[in-house]
């Protein structure tokens, strides 16, 4: 297998075309990614010889830190984006602003393939780490699609404020909490974009169901399946099977191909809507845990956070003295006294104790990672001396 | 800072409740999140804040304000008028 490592996203755009045209396979890196702990490589000498042609591969870090490859049929993704094409009405979109690494499979399938496969002009921009120059992107943009994960709209309402971008017609989230929160200031942002929750995974490469924003107020509402896509919850835990979703998977307990048959865990708590076509999030399943004998969600911290901070947030779990897991909070910039305070109060008032975070840290701008993510690792490793307030426990 | 101020910073930290719902008179029944993860926190904050480790007889013990004054008050740490 073949192996590009990224450079940048004009070089990407145009290697992945000549390698997307090429039946060899090929594995796509992000640019600085060391290879020596990669699993696809300890495990490469054992992948299925059907898999050297018109597959490709993608290496991502993930929020965990632990490099985790996806392999996809190049037909099925191609499949994959003209079905979110029809559903998503994009006839009438003429080109895709890359803001987000071509490495993370939301851009590589949702922006590159569609834009390849629909013969629409592919824009890379260098998105937030540039504002200025996102922000000529975005005036320029021709009935443009926009492509952006949640954490990333407060950042956008404190670089491109008082700013509108009536070219983006299409403006799509995923990778995380729902901005649903933030419709209000999107709208102004993007009077014309029609506005849309994407739900998936990697081993979905990437898309499992999707909705229109107006469709739900609530932001844990991810929407219908694709058609041909089909979920299921298993003692709250959500799996799929999908016609469009990777063929095989090589993590750190190596290479598993999957069966058509065969559920695939999302790593989503999740269960249908009372409208019975819909489905509703909960958390991550690693993001569900006890405390003091109460069930604790991240996501449900995250939520009550996030309506009630304007900047960044990111909820994380550690642990207190007892060696009991909590939820913890790092906002940025960092707040005031008395916006922390009003915060605990929200905490108060929705939750009981056992749900309140362990402590909240302070700074003027969270770690990312290259796909706009919160980097949770480093966040939850930063020092005591960013700690704004704490429980004694 | 003065001790009356570090307990009241302390209290509103611990309980969660704004200033104007503070008083030295506050009583544990006067306010929900005084529970009893409520009670663990405040005898765990008196030993950050003031250095002084309440038993576990002591801490069940101290349900107001005044109880806490007078329980660190009896072991050398005083209060100003």
């Amino acid at each position: 297998m073949r192996i590009i490592r990224a450079s940048g996203p004009a070089i990407d755009a145009g290697l992945l075309e000549e390698a997307w045209n090429n039946p060899e396979s090929f594995v796509f890196v992000p640019a600085h990614m060391s290879m020596d702990d990669a699993p696809l490589f300890r495990h490469r000498g054992y992948l299925p010889k059907e898999l050297s042609k018109d597959h490709f591969a993608l290496l991502t870090s993930g929020s965990t830190g632990k490099p985790k490859v996806v392999i996809g049929c190049r037909a099925r993704s191609e499949d994959l984006t003209r079905v979110l094409h029809e559903i998503q009405d994009s006839a009438p979109v003429a080109e895709t602003i890359c803001a987000l690494p071509l490495t993370y499979s939301y851009a590589f399938v949702n922006q590159w393939l569609w834009a390849k496969v629909q013969g629409r002009r592919f824009r890379p921009s260098p998105g937030l780490s540039s504002p200025a120059q996102f922000r000529q992107d975005l005036i320029a943009a021709d009935n443009a699609m926009l492509c952006l994960v949640g954490s990333q709209v407060s950042l956008m309402e404190s670089q491109l404020a008082d700013c509108s971008f009536p070219g983006v017609i299409r403006l799509h989230f995923a990778g995380g909490r729902f901005p649903q929160h933030k419709l209000e200031s999107l709208n102004r942002m993007f009077p014309e974009a029609v506005i849309f929750n994407n739900f998936g995974c990697a081993e979905a490469l990437p898309r499992l169901t999707v909705r229109k924003a107006g469709a739900s107020n609530d932001a844990q509402n991810v929407g219908s399946p694709l058609p041909g896509v089909e979920l299921k919850s298993v003692e709250g835990a959500l799996f799929f099977r999908s016609p469009f979703g990777a063929v095989a998977t090589v993590g750190a307990d190596g290479f598993h191909l999957f069966d058509a048959s065969e559920w695939i865990p999302t790593g989503d708590i999740g269960h249908p809507a009372a409208d019975g076509e819909s489905w509703q999030l909960a958390g991550r399943t690693n993001e569900v845990f006890n405390r003091y004998g109460e069930k604790i969600s991240l996501f449900t911290i995250g939520g009550t956070v996030e309506d009630f901070w304007p900047g960044q947030s990111a909820v994380f779990k550690t642990v207190d003295t007892h060696g009991e897991e909590a939820g913890a909070i790092a906002l940025a910039p960092k707040p005031s006294k008395q916006q922390m305070r009003a915060l605990l109060s929200e905490f108060r008032k929705k939750h009981n104790r056992a749900q309140w975070p362990l402590y909240i840290v302070g700074m003027d701008k969270l770690p990312e990672l290259a796909n706009g993510k919160p980097d949770l690792v480093s966040i939850a490793s930063i020092g005591d001396e960013h700690v704004l307030w704490r429980q004694h426990i | 800072m003065e001790n009356r101020e570090k307990l009241k910073e302390l209290m509103l930290d611990i309980l969660l409740i704004d200033e104007d719902e503070f008083s030295f008179e506050l009583k544990r029944e006067d306010v929900e999140t005084w529970d009893s993860l409520g009670v663990v926190s405040v005898a765990v904050g008196i030993q950050d804040t003031f250095g002084y480790h309440p038993s576990t007889d002591e801490a069940t013990a101290l349900d107001s304000v005044d109880k806490i004054i007078e329980l660190l008050e009896s072991n050398g740490i005083q209060f100003e008028q």
